[in-house]
């Protein structure tokens, strides 16, 4: 801290102001400033009690829960009653277990661990199938490089060209797979929720405690992290690796690039230099945005004196600007008009886009879920700031990094989805700000030995005043934005789910399909559907303008049969729709499942069509060719 | 060289000509996959991070004010160095596919076998020192009597 700090001087927090008891004369003002109920032994290991309860819970609601007929609040009201139970019980266990100084701080990992386990493990246990066609998406870009053997160009694979030239998350999947002899990424990308959350634990904890040694908060911060990172960025993508890497990186010039041993005659080591310089070279070669969003994080941390060490910043710049003048030339050089047009255009940045208006009562309460746990996590961090005077002097370089991202807006749209992304990468300081919130004032040492002094003085016991209501706000908000998270994170899963029939339907076009045909859809929500884009060409509709999908849904079976005529022989025309489509498209606000089903009647009872499969998750159908080209 | 240093210093590479060896089993084997799987997130960082670790741990960390717990440094030292054998684990793993596909040369066996042989080279390097700290004092004149 610059010697200027208030801080360097006489003041720190108390003993675990932490983590102890609070002053004898002050009021309650937190569950936490109560004495623990038990003590002795049993006190060490009772913690163990509701995390196995909320474990069993969750194990005995994934035996009975039932996926196969999903309404539009997807998981949420499938799940068996159990799972909530076990939530409740796991967040109760874990705010009692971390206010407790005695207890040993693995009760607060296990917990954490737990949390994870039932955000991130349940979909992949309960679905047969992995969720998102984003993610079946990147397993065919991995099926890509593999069949390729090298990075291709625009004039081989057209825009999907753009993963060829930020490929380090592919590359490696890629060398995955061979290497544990599984068929595709399929095998495993369902897990990887879990996987890329767990990547984040060790990073944060190092973030948090650069600058507390309070165990509450360092353990409320993460747990609050993970119940509002609901974006649904931990899915199988180069967004998922490059964020934990990004978040390491801030972790280590939190520790190590600042100024206090330099102050101490104490040099920073070159060897860390290198050690950021894998990490951000990583960074770069498989994600666009995150070294942008790094970069604002690094000069936001430029602007406190005790960072203000430019090395980070200088790194990423010249590694990123190398890349980008290399490796990713042609796809900037091709999208940078857009990109300068959409610079300072917030408005039209923070839009989420056509196709993406919740439709449906199941999908409006649902994005509200999410609306309001965002904005509760943010409304919580900023009472935080506001609350914490003391914390708020410590730890501002950490608030410098959640309000980094927030210039982003003004930047670009990044296909619509920045808001999403401003939110992700504010989380981390956020998180802790917002867990400072909820748990009691950190004091300066010279305050807290005032405080002790006229405590000895006054003999107001703090016992007694935990009904106030404003000792159950905390443990309300945390429970509450727990529970949120579900319907924020798997209220969709009527959209992001494909069971394995619609995945067998579409498998078994691509089996079927010469090189040069081309698949028709109403949108990309279907598992395979990037297959083999480098040989099948696709046309989703709904992406159209609205007076050609006008036209489609004024009489189907012609129009489309127009779109679909210019393949020719050997390669053949199908039209596939299937459940993630028609979900995707009513939940989204395009068209109805009415509209498209009557779009499938009129194809189905045209002679220009030909049904070539069909099961409870969708129809194929192939455009009927008369010998060579029709057109 | 006492058998504990030994071992941590041979261990990551051992780990590389295990997964190699592992990949003679079926594929989709759980016993292939673990092997691969350790050594690809943890083979690679935890030899460079024994390769570095004077000179990482030659300065200490920025740390929280209060300072309580005498052990608190230390243990974050110590999720330090996790997570950088995690994180340099991964950076490597995606480097060296990186290249080589950008070189057409690529296969899952060459980019497990070049992470063994960095890893294997890593563990015969001496530990880096660090560097020493600047001097405060004016030097002393060569000849001059002390």
């Amino acid at each position: 801290m610059p010697g200027s700090d208030p801080e360097t001087s006489s003041q720190s927090s108390s003993p675990s102001s932490s983590e102890s008891s609070s002053p004898a004369h002050e009021p309650v003002t937190d569950l936490s400033d109560l004495p623990p109920a038990w003590s002795g032994r049993r006190a060490l290991t009772w913690p163990g009690v509701p995390l196995l309860v909320a474990m069993a819970l969750w194990v005995y609601s994934v035996r009975h829960t039932d996926v196969s007929r999903l309404d539009d609040y997807g998981l949420v009201t499938a799940l068996h009653p159990a799972f909530w139970g076990g939530l409740v019980v796991l967040t109760a266990g874990f705010w009692c277990t971390v206010r407790d100084p005695r207890r040993p701080g693995a009760w607060a990992a296990a917990y954490v661990l737990g949390l994870l386990v039932m955000e991130r493990a349940t979909q992949a246990v309960l679905y047969p199938t992995p969720l998102y066609a984003w993610a079946w998406k990147h397993e065919a870009v991995i099926d890509h490089l593999l069949t390729a053997g090298g990075l291709q160009t625009a004039d081989q694979v057209g825009d999907m060209a753009v993963y060829d030239q930020w490929p380090g998350f592919f590359a490696a999947q890629a060398a995955l797979v061979r290497l544990l002899g599984v068929e595709s990424a399929a095998m495993f990308m369902a897990w990887w929720p879990l996987v890329s959350s767990l990547m984040l634990l060790l990073p944060l904890l190092l973030i948090y405690r650069t600058f507390t040694e309070d165990r509450r908060l360092i353990w409320t911060a993460v747990w609050l992290f993970y119940v509002a990172n609901w974006v649904g960025q931990d899915y199988f993508s180069p967004q998922s690796v490059a964020y934990a890497l990004h978040v390491g990186v801030l972790a280590v010039v939190l520790r190590r690039f600042g100024r206090s041993a330099v102050r101490r005659g104490r040099p920073r080591q070159a060897v860390w230099t290198v050690v950021i310089t894998v990490m951000i070279t990583a960074i770069v070669i498989s994600h666009q945005l995150t070294p942008g969003m790094l970069v604002v994080c690094l000069l936001a941390l430029g602007l406190s004196r005790r960072y203000r060490d430019w090395v980070p910043v200088v790194t990423t710049v010249v590694i990123f600007l190398a890349w980008c003048l290399t490796a990713a030339l042609p796809f900037l050089s091709a999208a940078m008009p857009d990109m300068i047009r959409s610079v300072g255009d917030v408005g039209a940045n923070v839009e989420t886009g056509y196709g993406a208006t919740p439709t449906g009562t199941g999908a409006i309460a649902t994005s509200w879920a999410a609306r309001l746990l965002s904005g509760s996590v943010l409304l919580l961090a900023a009472v935080g700031v506001l609350r914490q005077r003391v914390l708020r002097h410590r730890a501002r370089p950490l608030l410098l990094v959640a309000a980094a991202p927030l210039p982003m807006f003004a930047a670009s749209s990044y296909g619509s989805e920045m808001i999403f992304r401003v939110l992700l990468f504010m989380l981390p300081g956020a998180a802790f700000f917002a867990a400072a919130a909820i748990l009691p004032k950190v004091r300066t040492l010279a305050a807290d030995a005032a405080a002790q002094q006229a405590g000895g003085r006054q003999a107001a016991p703090a016992k007694g005043r935990w009904w106030r209501p404003g000792a159950w706000v905390p443990s309300a908000a945390l429970l509450l934005g727990t529970l949120a998270f579900v319907p924020s994170y798997s209220g969709k899963d009527r959209i992001n789910y494909f069971p394995p029939q619609e995945v067998a339907l579409v498998r078994q076009l691509f089996d079927q399909a010469p090189g040069g045909s081309l698949v028709v859809a109403a949108n990309r929500n279907y598992p395979h559907a990037y297959a083999s884009y480098w040989s099948i060409d696709h046309y989703w509709f709904l992406d159209d303008a609205r007076s050609h999908v006008d036209r489609i849904v004024r009489d189907p079976a012609a129009t489309l049969a127009s779109d679909m005529a210019g393949v020719e022989r050997p390669a053949r025309a199908y039209f596939l729709l299937t459940q993630g489509q028609l979900a995707n498209s009513e939940m989204n606000g395009q068209l109805t499942g009415a509209q498209l089903d009557r779009i499938r009647t009129s194809v189905d009872a045209s002679p220009r069509f030909r049904l070539v499969a069909e099961n409870s998750a969708g129809w194929l159908y192939e455009l009927k060719q008369a010998g060579g080209a029709e057109r | 060289m006492t058998p504990q240093e030994l071992v941590v210093r041979m261990l990551p590479p051992f780990g590389g000509w295990l997964a190699l060896a592992a990949l003679a089993l079926p594929g989709g084997s759980p016993l292939r996959g673990a092997a691969v799987v350790l050594f690809l997130a943890a083979g690679p960082g935890a030899a460079m991070v024994r390769v570095c670790a004077p000179a990482l741990g030659a300065r200490p960390a920025e740390e929280p004010v209060e300072r309580r717990d005498p052990d608190f440094a230390r243990h974050s030292d110590l999720l330090e160095r996790l997570m950088l054998v995690l994180f340099l684990s991964i950076g490597a793993v995606m480097l060296v596919a990186t290249v080589l596909i950008a070189t057409h040369t690529f296969s899952a066996q060459r980019v497990l076998l070049t992470l063994t042989l960095l890893t294997t080279l890593a563990a015969f390097c001496p530990p880096l020192r660090a560097s020493p700290p600047p001097r405060t004092t004016p030097r002393t004149p060569k000849g001059s009597a002390q």
